[in-house]
């Protein structure tokens, strides 16, 4: 794994605007980075990073099996009460999943350690499928990199497959739904609504604030058609404590992610899996806060809540010592402790996470992000890779 | 390969289609594409067995993942007239689009022939001036009463409109009188595709 300094493309904002990427520049940040790129060894991608990434969405598999049935397990990770059977019906009837991010670190070193689990809502997708892709074949036809380079990323017909397979028959009626005066969260929306239209499916978008509730306990979309499946860009964690929540179970709905990736998405697992495989090379010691072998972590650890987006309210400590937080809404549920990983890509001052894709529960694309920080936020850019030949 | 071998996007409008390099040399490949069967044999840039097996895989496919439709108008909005013909899958009637031509790549790394359709309405209206459309639309109307392309009808052109599976629009460039067309992997593009999500994308552009 090498960081690569390139010249951008000089019409770079031209070309990406071509491909109908709209938030390359956010509140006047730069968050698509051309400036350099992470080059990676065929062998690193596939041994370290999909290799891993396959093996850890099994870990989690085997971890929903015995925490479903254990009431103890779904209190720690904060799931409402009365939403515990609506989750078990979801993962017994085998509902499908569309996709899941990942967060590594890994420096090219040794195995790359689970950060975070994405599961549910993971954006930067449309810059991880399209945008660094058609970087790639520009910078190969202007020879910035060696020819015959290639990239983990077969994002797009992973999507387009998984969309045709998620219900069936198919194809089917597709809502899809985010909210209001975020432009991120609807370019991602809008890319996966051209994914579901190519895999056949009649596909509809509606703001998740246009939903209603028929008197049949359907949800609807704005225009009244009632919604049979929904693609939610939105937290599990927030649907069960808003007002619809009650509707869930009774509406007739499937939803994607299915309600079972609540279980994935929230830095409580890391702590779960922790418990589970001890010592498995791909993951970092972790704790729930308040359990005793906290004392074992290392002085150096981050503290998370279990419901946090975007690096919202981390804290990095070291002995005691606040070294970097994020500010943010969250973390009334509870927290965990997670040592730091040793291993996080480090180079000109900034650090790089690794966001491994899995689409359908396959691991199937990269994409890596820079932080000046060592907690990588909201404002972290978005930077391509490739892989040598 | 570890990246998709193509991306189609309906809202901006582009088919993004994976250069394969060579690695023996610096040519890039470029995808074939034909409008029927005898004019890939008779273009002689593949064997007749290669030519057999390329278009039975591009009309497996157009069966299986052709947009299916309950009549004929509503295929044929989409696909100008005549642009349709009857199929019976898995036991029902459907209408689907017309096989118009096919395409595949001309090394081995390309993967099974993907089938061409009629361009859509989005990319070439009804009375559509473009003369990839013209052809186009006079070509379907010969390939949809059982005649194998109509070659005849567009030697001369220079450039013909499709539409692919992933419901993207793909323009071939045919040299004069030559049989056999070619998508350069480079030039790939097409117009219109879907109109609402591109609208959409392009009041994101401009907020």
């Amino acid at each position: 794994m090498r960081r690569v300094t390139l010249s951008p493309r000089s019409d770079w904002v031209e070309q990406v605007e071509r491909l109908g990427f709209a938030f390359h520049t956010i509140d006047g940040e730069t968050y698509w980075d051309e400036s350099a790129a992470f080059a990676f060894t065929l062998e690193e991608i596939e041994r370290d990073i999909e290799g891993p990434t396959d093996a850890i969405e099994q870990l989690c598999f085997a971890f929903i099996e015995t925490a479903l049935d254990h009431e103890e397990a779904l209190t720690k990770l904060a799931i409402p009460a009365e939403h515990w059977d609506y989750i078990r019906e979801s993962w017994k009837r085998g509902e499908r999943n569309l996709y899941g991010r990942l967060d590594l670190a890994y420096d090219g070193r040794g195995p790359a350690k689970l950060l975070e689990y994405n599961a549910d809502t993971p954006t930067a997708l449309f810059e991880s499928s399209v945008v660094q892709w058609d970087w790639l074949e520009q910078a190969m036809a202007r020879g910035a990199i060696p020819k015959g380079s290639d990239q983990f990323n077969s994002l797009h017909e992973r999507l387009i497959a998984a969309f045709k397979g998620l219900r069936e028959p198919s194809p089917y009626r597709l809502h899809l739904t985010c909210v209001q005066g975020s432009p991120e969260d609807k370019g991602t929306v809008d890319y996966l609504t051209d994914c579901a239209v190519q895999a056949g499916l009649d596909a509809r978008f509606t703001y998740i604030e246009e939903l209603g509730l028929l008197s049949d306990g359907r949800f609807c979309d704005g225009a009244n058609q009632p919604i049979e499946t929904l693609f939610k860009l939105y937290p599990w964690e927030w649907m069960f404590r808003e007002s619809y929540g009650k509707a869930l179970a009774g509406s007739g709905c499937q939803f994607i992610e299915p309600p079972w990736k609540a279980i994935l998405s929230n830095k409580g697992l890391l702590a779960c899996l922790w418990e589970m495989e001890p010592g498995h090379p791909n993951l970092l010691p972790a704790f729930f806060e308040g359990d005793p072998r906290c004392a074992t972590l290392s002085g150096k650890h981050v503290r998370k809540p279990l419901y946090s987006r975007e690096g919202a309210n981390v804290t990095l400590m070291e002995r005691g010592r606040v070294l970097d937080s994020d500010d943010g809404p969250y973390g009334a549920e509870g927290h965990i402790l997670q040592d730091a990983a040793t291993n996080l890509f480090s180079a000109e001052g900034k650090y790089a996470v690794l966001g491994s894709w899995l689409v359908a529960s396959q691991a199937c694309g990269l994409c890596v992000r820079e932080d000046a920080s060592p907690i990588t936020k909201n404002t972290s850019r978005f930077l391509p890779h490739y892989i040598e030949p | 390969m570890k990246r998709s071998s193509q991306i189609g996007l309906g809202a901006a409008g582009v088919l993004l289609v994976a250069t394969v390099w060579s690695m023996t040399g610096d040519s890039q490949e470029e995808n074939l594409v034909y409008n029927s069967l005898s004019d890939c044999r008779a273009a002689g840039q593949l064997t007749a067995q290669q030519c057999e097996t390329a278009f039975s895989e591009a009309t497996a496919t157009r069966l299986k993942d052709a947009p299916k439709f309950q009549s004929q108008s509503a295929c044929e909005a989409q696909y100008g007239a005549n642009g349709c013909g009857s199929a019976t899958i898995g036991g029902a009637q459907y209408f689907i689009p017309a096989l118009a031509g096919f395409m595949l790549a001309r090394g081995l790394a390309g993967g099974p022939a993907q089938p061409l359709m009629p361009p859509t309405a989005a990319a070439c209206p009804p009375g559509s001036a473009q003369p990839e459309c013209q052809q186009a639309r006079a070509a379907t109307s010969s390939s949809s009463s059982g005649s194998s392309g109509g070659s005849s009808s567009y030697r001369s052109s220079r450039s013909r409109a499709y539409s692919t599976t992933s419901g993207s629009n793909v323009t071939a460039a045919f040299a004069g009188g030559a049989r056999g067309g070619s998508v350069s992997t480079t030039s790939v593009s097409s117009r219109g595709g879907f109109g609402s999500t591109a609208r959409s994308y392009s009041s994101h552009s401009s907020s």
